[in-house]
């Protein structure tokens, strides 16, 4: 057979099955599983393909490790403080007279009650009065340690200026104060923030400019099967980096780890679903990978310095506090400091679970509304 | 060839940021003919084409098949937008697989569409590595995968060797025999020649519509019918930068 033959029983091939609407109709109803499953596979053979990005997305986080773990020291402010046993006028006034401290009016009947509140978040500070009046020792919870180094240092300067006689100190869960106890879990919530929000991002704003999101758009494709297919294999990317941030601080930093992995896992599911949300909101509004970078600084800068991972949500100004109530790290960063240092569960950790859980469904519901099937 | 109107605009109006880009177009094109629209850079083929299949929301008219067909619709768009990164073969499986194409059914396709499309050898190639005609069949191969009864492609051989644009004509010919209604945009007059119905659009409207011999009494060549269309239009009353 000649080629023009061949060309011939290929037409003849291709015009045996012509097209009806029924035919099309079976195809595009058979499944939606079938699309999400192969949109999913399509970005993780685009991902193991993209090295300079995979590079990015797992070498970015461990130079953060390495400088975070380090630590960042800061003066801090507005320090509650407890005063145990009895409500002694002259430590209180001293404490006052600091400026540093806040101290609270609510006075603990005894070192384990103190103990419980510290536990609890509900102070930073506890100091244990004496019978005579004095304080006999004070008890600090270190698993904020920018803010536990500042009490102790304006403690110390508190007994020698006032004369009081030095007391005790017994600082709790972070003994040592070591900055990578506290940087490195913040750091978990921060990582994940980061890579699923901008590999999600830049994920969808490559197939526009691509022009491959116009072809996606004439498919029998549903917006929801599209949302979730791009944002699976950058869930497992993040989780992956994760887990891999946290066995890092583990073995390189010694962190403790006290609380349940399982825990820590399962509670982060709900932050990981808010923050490729605002990923997928970042690449409603971006028509190009550059925009998409931008706007993700703009939209992680305030999360970062906001939300308590770095500074103390207690030095942040009340007028603009409110925004960090809005972002999902505020709520996120308790978390994980509190599994790692405290060993806290759900039983303690579920308002900030909650919270979580309510920003996904809505930043889920929002991306779902902008995110647009057609061009115009 | 059937009566029945497969494709079609009716008053249609597309405006951007105040910019009318199709303004009042009214084209029908019955089941299995092959429809040519041409026009100038600006004229509105894109925008035509986009708000035919759906991807762009007509401000006023009616359009067929529009969004709610999108499934009868097999859409090429100007330039190469298929994955870059993937193989010739991951693109024809990944579009197979979001048509619900099945196992079988994909295999059996894409083997054909490779060897009718001269790709079977690139098969394992990255599509962003292939020639300029090569990924032009790939984008068509991609768009016919499901049979769509309807197929709009958008300028399709803007920047592909002559060769290669003489061996896209005869897939889409091939496609056009298997009974496809085809709009296709161009620049080229010589190509739209080829078609049964071809579509002057000028600026946003349409000028003249009919068949070649309709539109080119006493022999003279399409181009020129165009210009003469053009002329007349510009000296319409009311026209912006009518001058008498």
């Amino acid at each position: 057979m000649d080629a023009k033959d061949d060309k011939a029983a290929q037409t003849n091939d291709f015009t045996r099955e012509v097209s009806t609407s029924a035919a099309v109709a079976r195809h595009a109803s058979s499944g939606s599983w079938r699309r999400l499953r192969a949109i999913t596979r399509k970005e993780f053979i685009q991902l193991a393909r993209d090295r300079r990005t995979v590079a990015l997305m797992v070498g970015m986080p461990l130079v953060l490790l390495i400088i975070f773990g380090y630590g960042i020291r800061l003066s801090v402010n507005g320090i509650s403080a407890e005063l145990v046993g009895r409500n002694s006028p002259t430590v209180r006034a001293a404490l006052q007279a600091q400026n540093h401290f806040k101290v609270l009016v609510t006075v603990a009947n005894s070192e384990s009650a103190a103990r419980r509140d510290l536990l609890d978040g509900r102070t930073s500070v506890a100091v244990i009065i004496a019978a005579s009046g004095l304080p006999t020792s004070v008890l600090v919870d270190g698993s904020n340690a920018f803010i536990a180094q500042n009490a102790l240092d304006y403690l110390r300067s508190l007994t020698s200026a006032s004369g009081v006689k030095p007391v005790n100190v017994d600082v709790l869960y972070n003994p040592a104060l070591r900055s990578a106890d506290f940087m490195v879990p913040s750091e978990v919530g921060m990582i994940m923030l980061w890579v699923g929000t901008v590999a999600t991002a830049i994920g969808v704003v490559r197939e526009r400019e691509q022009g491959t999101l116009e072809q996606l758009m004439m498919t029998p494709i549903r917006k929801l099967e599209l949302m979730v297919g791009k944002i699976l294999p950058y869930s497992a990317l993040t989780l992956v980096i994760a887990v891999m941030i946290t066995v890092l601080g583990l073995l390189l930093f010694q962190v403790p780890l006290r609380g349940s992995p399982f825990e820590l896992l399962l509670f982060a599911i709900p932050y990981l679903v808010s923050a490729l949300s605002i990923g997928l909101l970042v690449s409603t509004v971006a028509q190009n990978q550059r925009q998409a970078m931008q706007t993700t600084t703009f939209v992680l800068l305030p999360q970062i310095l906001l939300s308590g991972a770095l500074f103390p949500l207690s030095a942040i100004p009340w007028g603009i506090r409110w925004v960090s109530q809005l972002l999902p790290l505020t709520y996120f960063t308790p978390i994980t400091r509190n599994i790692f240092l405290k060993g806290l569960g759900f039983t303690q950790l579920w308002p900030q679970v909650a919270v979580l859980c309510a920003m996904a469904v809505v930043f889920t519901i929002l991306a779902a509304l902008f995110f647009k099937t057609r061009l115009d | 060839m059937s009566d029945k109107v497969e494709i079609e605009a009716r008053e249609l109006v597309k405006s951007f940021a105040g910019i009318r880009a199709l303004d009042h177009v009214d084209i029908a094109v019955p089941r299995g003919e092959l429809c040519g629209v041409v026009g100038a850079d600006g004229a509105g083929k894109t925008t035509l084409l986009r708000c035919i299949a759906g991807l762009y929301r007509a401000d006023g008219g009616s359009v067929l098949p529009g969004r709610k067909g999108r499934n009868e619709v097999g859409f090429s768009p100007q330039g190469f937008h298929m994955y870059p990164d993937l193989t010739v073969n991951e693109n024809i499986e990944f579009f197979g697989s979001v048509y619900g194409l099945d196992k079988k059914t994909l295999s059996e396709r894409s083997d054909e569409l490779l060897h009718f499309a001269d790709l079977t050898e690139h098969r394992n190639r990255l599509a962003g590595n292939l020639s300029g005609g090569m990924q032009q069949k790939l984008t068509l191969a991609c768009s016919v995968l499901h049979r769509p009864p309807i197929l709009l492609l958008d300028e399709p051989t803007t920047g592909v060797d002559p060769i290669s644009r003489r061996e896209f004509w005869r897939l889409i010919e091939v496609l056009h025999t298997a009974g496809t209604t085809i709009m296709l945009a161009s620049a080229y007059f010589d190509e739209v020649e080829r078609c049964q119905h071809v579509v002057f659009l000028h600026e946003g409207r349409v000028l003249a519509d009919g068949t070649v011999d309709h539109l080119t009494p006493g022999g003279m060549d399409l181009e020129t019918a165009f210009r003469n269309r053009m002329s007349e239009d510009a000296i319409l009353p009311g026209k912006v930068g009518f001058t008498r």
